[in-house]
């Protein structure tokens, strides 16, 4: 204690330049106009780029809530279009009535994916809900751009899905512009492009048309897009056009998948199991 | 130190800090030099000053003038900044054969060769920190320096005609 006032004291002069100093800078920056206006332009603008770096930071750390809740968010909006669509009457003279089943018909839910691959020639995902979660074979799974895939075996809570990048899984489809049917199947090779089979030769296909699942399809909804025709070509003596297909899911960054639950699935199988096999 | 030269600085010191706020405050030359007459007191303070009490002196002088030139701290703060620095120009520039114990800034005592390099630092440093203070701008620096440049050049001429002046008396 006695050393620092020795230090004081010695330091004496330098002491009171610093605090006379010290003042004229409060007085010039407290009642000058322009050097007021100065020192809080300059200190908020420091000021706010760091608080805007902090908050940056701290958004970078919440993305991950916030992809929860766009996903659930995003189900939410799948159901509700789903419930739209349905309503939506077809263009026909016939009076037409929707029951109510058909309108509840289907009931996204969203997973995360915890384990995927697209190398293979024959793709699947590992998603975070199982059949606690209401999730059964053979249900739709769908991304926030386009389709995925459907179901393929549950536990109670993780769920396997076959993806559409898989060459024995194909999704029945039709070009959204004519109403075209044909069927997507995979190459096997590229995980951007698949193929839409099926489709004669007599029909128009144009570059650029929006490809979605058909209204026949007994997994998918119908009109969830798939994908956008990328290339037709037509080989000799062929009966169908060759199509390639960009599809509009990008599996290699899928985080997030809606599971489609199809409330009319178990009726529908029921009925068709009653078809009468051909011998 | 005689009682009689202490009376006269007093006087110069009154005398010039008035000059300065009725006069000199609104003078410049060719909006690029002014004048800062009130300097000449503390350019003048003796050698043997006590120096806390000569910052506490050179910090009413500066706040003084603030006070008329409106700008309040920055003529004090370019004041104790030179109050401050003057020793050690003391120290830098000193004669020869040293300093006499009785020996007062001024011309006719120190040589030229002493006096005008001492009146060019310490009015050019007090010229640069108190435009640079007044502009506060990165982009005047170069006005800003021109400024304090020209009017050290304006003061020396003026302190040394007032020097020649005392000399003859």
């Amino acid at each position: 204690m006695n050393q620092l006032f020795q230090f004081l004291l010695r330091q004496r002069i330098f002491l009171l330049f610093v605090v006379l100093e010290l003042v004229n800078l409060w007085g010039i920056f407290k009642y000058n106009d322009y050097q007021h206006t100065f020192y809080f332009n300059t200190t908020n603008r420091w000021a706010a780029s760091i608080l805007a770096m902090g908050e940056e930071v701290k958004s970078y750390h919440q993305l991950r809530e916030v992809n929860q809740d766009l996903a659930l968010e995003n189900a939410r909006l799948h159901a509700e279009i789903f419930k739209l669509n349905s309503q939506k009457q077809p263009e026909s003279k016939i009076p037409y009535f929707l029951g109510e089943g058909m309108l509840q018909r289907y009931q996204p839910l969203a997973c995360k994916v915890i384990d995927q691959s697209t190398q293979m020639s024959q793709n699947y995902l590992t998603i975070d809900k199982g059949t606690r979660d209401g999730i059964a074979p053979g249900m739709a799974v769908i991304s926030s751009t386009g389709i995925v895939g459907k179901v393929m075996s549950c536990t109670s809570d993780l769920s396997l899905i076959v993806s559409v990048l898989h060459t024995g899984n194909n999704v029945s489809a039709k070009i959204k512009s004519t109403g075209e049917l044909g069927y997507i199947k995979w190459g096997g090779i590229q995980p951007e492009v698949a193929n839409l089979q099926d489709v004669s030769k007599y029909k128009k296909v144009v570059k650029g048309d929006t490809i979605v699942t058909s209204d026949y399809n007994a997994v998918f909804p119908p009109n969830i897009p798939i994908g956008i025709v990328a290339k037709v070509g037509l080989e000799k003596d062929e009966t169908f056009h060759d199509i390639k297909v960009m599809l509009l899911t990008h599996f290699s960054t899928l985080k997030y998948v809606y599971v489609i639950k199809n409330k009319l699935a178990a009726q529908q199988a029921i009925l068709e199991q009653a078809k009468p096999k051909p011998e | 130190m005689s009682s009689s030269i202490q009376w006269k600085w007093y006087g110069m010191l009154l005398l010039t800090v008035v000059l300065q706020i009725l006069f000199l405050r609104d003078l410049a030359i060719g909006n690029i030099a002014f004048c800062f007459l009130y300097l000449w007191a503390l350019l003048k303070a003796p050698l043997q000053i006590p120096i806390g009490l000569f910052l506490i002196g050179s910090f009413v002088l500066g706040w003084t003038v603030d006070i008329f030139y409106n700008t309040h701290g920055m003529h004090a703060f370019a004041c104790v900044c030179i109050a401050m620095v003057r020793p050690l120009i003391f120290k830098v520039l000193t004669p020869a054969n040293g300093y006499d114990e009785r020996s007062s800034v001024s011309l006719a005592e120190m040589n030229a060769l002493w006096f005008f390099p001492y009146l060019f630092i310490m009015l050019f440093l007090h010229h640069v920190i108190l435009f640079l203070m007044e502009a506060m701008d990165a982009s005047l620096l170069g006005i800003s320096l021109l400024r304090a440049f020209f009017s050290a050049l304006v003061g020396m001429l003026v302190f040394g005609l007032l020097e020649l002046f005392s000399q003859n008396k």
